[in-house]
C-alpha cells in the first residue's frame, strides 16, 4: 500500500509539473520530456540488469534500429507514422532475437563488452552506409506525429504523451516481474545451475527477457526521433551509450525506478551545467566515477547502503 | 589485381597496428581480469602527446618514447587511484574506465579541438619499396609497423612464458595468496602489468598516429577495433590477438575496398559467426 501511495504522488507531481515549474518553455522540454525519453531507454537496461544480472549496452542498438526505420521511411519514402512506427518497433524488437542469440551465451563483463561492440557496430554502419542513412549528416527535420488532430510538435502534448508511455511501460515491467515468468528470471539470475536442475530451460527464459527489453528500447528509439526530430550516427554513438549507462548507474541499476530517477537527475544536471561549461559531458563523467566509487547502488540504493554500513559497524562494536 | 594486392598489404599492415593497440588490453585482462574500456581514449591521448613532441622536437622517436612512457605512467595512476580497490569487481571496474574515457575525451577535445592530426613519418623511414611483379611501390613505414608488431608479439611471448618475471606474473594471477606467501609483492606485480599494458597502447598511439590520421571520435573507433579483435581472438590470449588482428585487418580492408557501404556489417557478421561457434573466441579459454 505504501508504495502505491508513493507512485500516486510521483505521477501527480509529473502531471502537474508543466504548470508548477519556473520557465516552463525550457524545463518542460529540456527537463521533463528529455528525462522521460532517456528514462524509458534506461528502463530497458535496468529491467535486464535487475532481473537477469546482465548489464547491456546493446539497448541503444535496438533504439537505433527502430529510430532509423521511422526516420528513413517517413522522411525519405513518405510512409505514414501509423505504419512506420509499429513496423519500426517490431523490427527493433526482432533484432533483439538475433543479438540475444549471440550475446546471451556470454555473461558479466563479456556480455557488457559484446553488447558495446554491437552498438558501436551500428554506429560505424550508420556512418558508412550513406545511401541508406545519409551518413554523418543524419536525417533531419523529421515531422512530428499528429494523432486525432493533436499536434505533438507542441511541448506539452509531447510531454504528456511521453509521460503516458513511461507510466505504461513501468507498470508493464512491474507486472512482468510478478508473473511466474518474472520469478523464474530472478531464479536464473541468482542460481542458474539450480534452475537447470529444477527442470527449467534457461535460454528461452533469458531470450524472452532480452527481447522484452529490446521492445522497450525500440519504443525509446521512436520517442528519441520525435523528441530530437533528427537521427544521426551520434544518436547510437559511444557517448550516448555512456549517457544511458550513467543514468542507470546514478539512479540505481538494481531498481526499476532508478532509470527515471537517474534520467531526471542527469537531464537537470546537464541542463544547468551547460550554462557554466561547454564540456558538460566531462562533468557528467566525473559524477559517474564518483557515484561508482562511493555509492555503487546509486541514489535509490543509498538508504540500503547506509543501513548496511550501520548494521556492520554496530555488529563490530558488540 | 593491383587493387587486390594493395588491399591485402593495407590489411596486413593495419593488422600490425591493431595488434599493437589490442595487445595491451588483452595483457591486462588476461593477467588481472581488469577490462580497460578507456583503451581507445588512451590510444588517442598517446597520439596527441607524441604529435606534440614531434612537432616541437622534429624527432619521431622522441615522440614515440614520450607517448608510450607518459601513457604507461598515466595508466598506472588510473589503476592505483581508481581501480585497484575494486579490482575483483569486473563490471564495476569496466564502468569506471568507461567514465575515465568520457572525462578524457572531453579534456582532449578542450585542448586539441575537433581537427584531425597526423604525425609526420620520420625521414629515414619515409621511402617506398617496390612490390614484386606489379611495378608499383608501397610505403615502407607501413611494413615497418607490421615488423614492429611482430617484434612486440615475440617479445611479449618470451617475457611471459620464458622469463622469471613472466612466471611470477602468471603465478600471481592464478593464486595471489600463495605467491604473496613466497615473499613476492603481488600488488607491485599488478602495477607493473598495468604499466606495461598502458605503455603498449601508448606506443600504438604514437605509431598509429603516424600511419593514420586521428582526432575527436578516434577513441570510439579504436575501442571498437580492439574489442572486435579481442572478442574474435579470445580475451586474454596474445596469440588470439594476433589472429583477431589479422582477421579484422585483412577482411575489414577487403570489405572497405570492395563493398564500402556494408564494410561495418561484414566485419560484424564475422564477429557474430565466430561467437556463434566459439563464444569464448578462437583461442579463448572457457571461463
Amino acid at each position: 500500500m505504501r508504495s502505491q501511495i508513493k507512485y500516486a504522488i510521483v505521477i501527480a507531481l509529473a502531471i502537474a509539473f508543466p504548470y508548477i515549474t519556473p520557465d516552463p518553455d525550457f524545463w518542460v522540454s529540456s527537463g521533463g520530456t528529455r528525462a522521460l525519453w532517456l528514462g524509458v531507454a534506461a528502463l530497458s537496461m535496468s529491467f535486464l540488469n535487475r532481473n537477469l544480472g546482465l548489464m547491456s549496452l546493446g539497448q541503444l542498438f535496438f533504439s537505433g534500429v527502430s529510430g532509423y526505420i521511422v526516420a528513413i521511411s517517413s522522411v525519405m519514402h513518405g510512409v505514414k507514422f501509423g505504419t512506420s512506427v509499429p513496423l519500426a518497433i517490431l523490427a527493433g524488437t526482432l533484432s533483439g532475437v538475433v543479438i540475444g542469440w549471440i550475446a546471451l551465451k556470454t555473461k558479466g563483463v563479456y556480455f557488457f563488452m559484446l553488447t558495446l561492440a554491437v552498438t558501436l557496430g551500428l554506429y560505424s554502419f550508420a556512418n558508412q552506409a550513406q545511401e541508406i542513412t545519409r551518413g554523418h549528416t543524419g536525417i533531419n527535420s523529421i515531422p512530428s506525429p499528429i494523432i486525432f488532430g493533436m499536434d505533438f510538435a507542441y511541448v506539452k502534448p509531447l510531454y504528456y504523451l511521453f509521460l503516458g508511455i513511461s507510466v505504461l511501460l513501468f507498470a508493464l515491467c512491474k507486472f512482468v516481474e510478478r508473473t511466474s515468468f518474472g520469478i523464474a528470471l530472478k531464479g536464473v539470475r541468482d542460481n542458474e545451475d539450480r534452475m537447470v536442475s529444477m527442470g527449467y530451460r534457461i535460454m528461452p527464459l533469458k531470450m524472452i527477457a532480452f527481447v522484452f527489453s529490446a521492445f522497450i528500447a525500440s519504443i525509446a528509439g521512436v520517442m528519441g526521433v520525435f523528441y530530437v526530430t533528427n537521427i544521426s550516427p551520434d544518436s547510437v554513438g559511444l557517448l550516448r551509450s555512456i549517457d544511458l549507462l550513467v543514468i542507470v548507474v546514478v539512479g540505481g541499476a538494481t531498481y526499476l525506478g532508478g532509470a527515471f530517477v537517474g534520467a531526471v537527475l542527469i537531464a537537470v544536471f546537464e541542463a544547468i551545467i551547460q550554462d557554466f561549461t561547454v564540456y558538460y559531458v566531462g562533468a557528467t563523467g566525473i559524477l559517474f566515477i564518483v557515484v561508482l566509487m562511493l555509492a555503487p547502488q546509486g541514489l535509490m540504493g543509498i538508504n540500503a547502503q547506509i543501513r548496511a554500513k550501520r548494521a556492520k559497524s554496530e555488529g563490530a562494536s558488540k | 589485381m593491383t587493387q587486390f594486392v594493395f588491399t591485402f598489404l593495407n590489411g596486413i599492415t593495419l593488422a600490425g597496428l591493431y595488434f599493437l593497440v589490442a595487445s595491451g588490453l588483452t595483457l591486462i585482462f588476461g593477467l588481472m581480469r581488469v577490462i580497460n574500456l578507456a583503451h581507445g581514449a588512451f590510444y588517442l591521448l598517446a597520439g596527441y602527446i607524441s604529435w606534440t613532441v614531434v612537432d616541437k622536437t622534429n624527432n619521431w622517436f622522441y615522440g614515440a618514447v614520450v607517448g608510450a612512457l607518459s601513457l604507461g605512467i598515466f595508466g598506472t595512476l588510473v589503476y592505483v587511484l581508481l581501480l585497484r580497490k575494486f579490482q575483483y569487481e569486473e563490471l564495476r571496474v569496466a564502468l569506471i574506465t568507461l567514465g575515465v574515457s568520457l572525462v578524457l575525451a572531453q579534456a582532449m577535445l578542450a585542448i586539441f579541438g575537433g581537427e584531425y592530426y597526423q604525425t609526420n613519418i620520420p625521414t629515414p623511414l619515409s621511402f617506398t619499396i617496390p612490390v614484386p611483379g606489379l611495378g608499383l611501390s608501397y610505403p615502407f613505414f607501413r611494413i615497418f609497423v607490421l615488423l614492429l608488431a611482430i617484434a612486440v608479439a615475440i617479445g611479449l611471448w618470451i617475457f611471459i612464458t620464458k622469463t622469471r618475471y613472466g612466471a611470477i606474473i602468471r603465478a600471481g594471477v592464478d593464486d595471489t595468496t600463495m605467491v604473496s606467501a613466497l615473499g613476492i609483492n603481488v600488488q607491485a606485480v599488478f602495477i607493473w602489468i598495468f604499466f606495461l599494458g598502458s605503455l603498449l597502447v601508448g606506443f600504438a598511439g604514437a605509431v598509429g598516429g603516424t600511419t593514420n590520421s586521428f582526432g575527436m571520435g578516434s577513441d570510439g573507433d579504436y575501442l571498437l577495433f580492439s574489442l572486435q579483435v579481442v572478442i574474435i581472438g579470445g580475451l586474454g590470449s596474445i596469440g588470439g590477438v594476433a589472429i583477431g588482428s589479422l582477421l579484422v585487418g585483412v577482411i575489414g580492408q577487403y570489405a572497405v575496398g570492395y563493398f564500402p557501404t556494408f564494410a561495418g556489417i561484414i566485419t560484424f557478421t564475422m564477429l557474430i559467426l565466430v561467437l556463434a561457434f566459439r563464444p569464448q573466441g578462437i583461442l579463448g579459454k572457457k571461463s
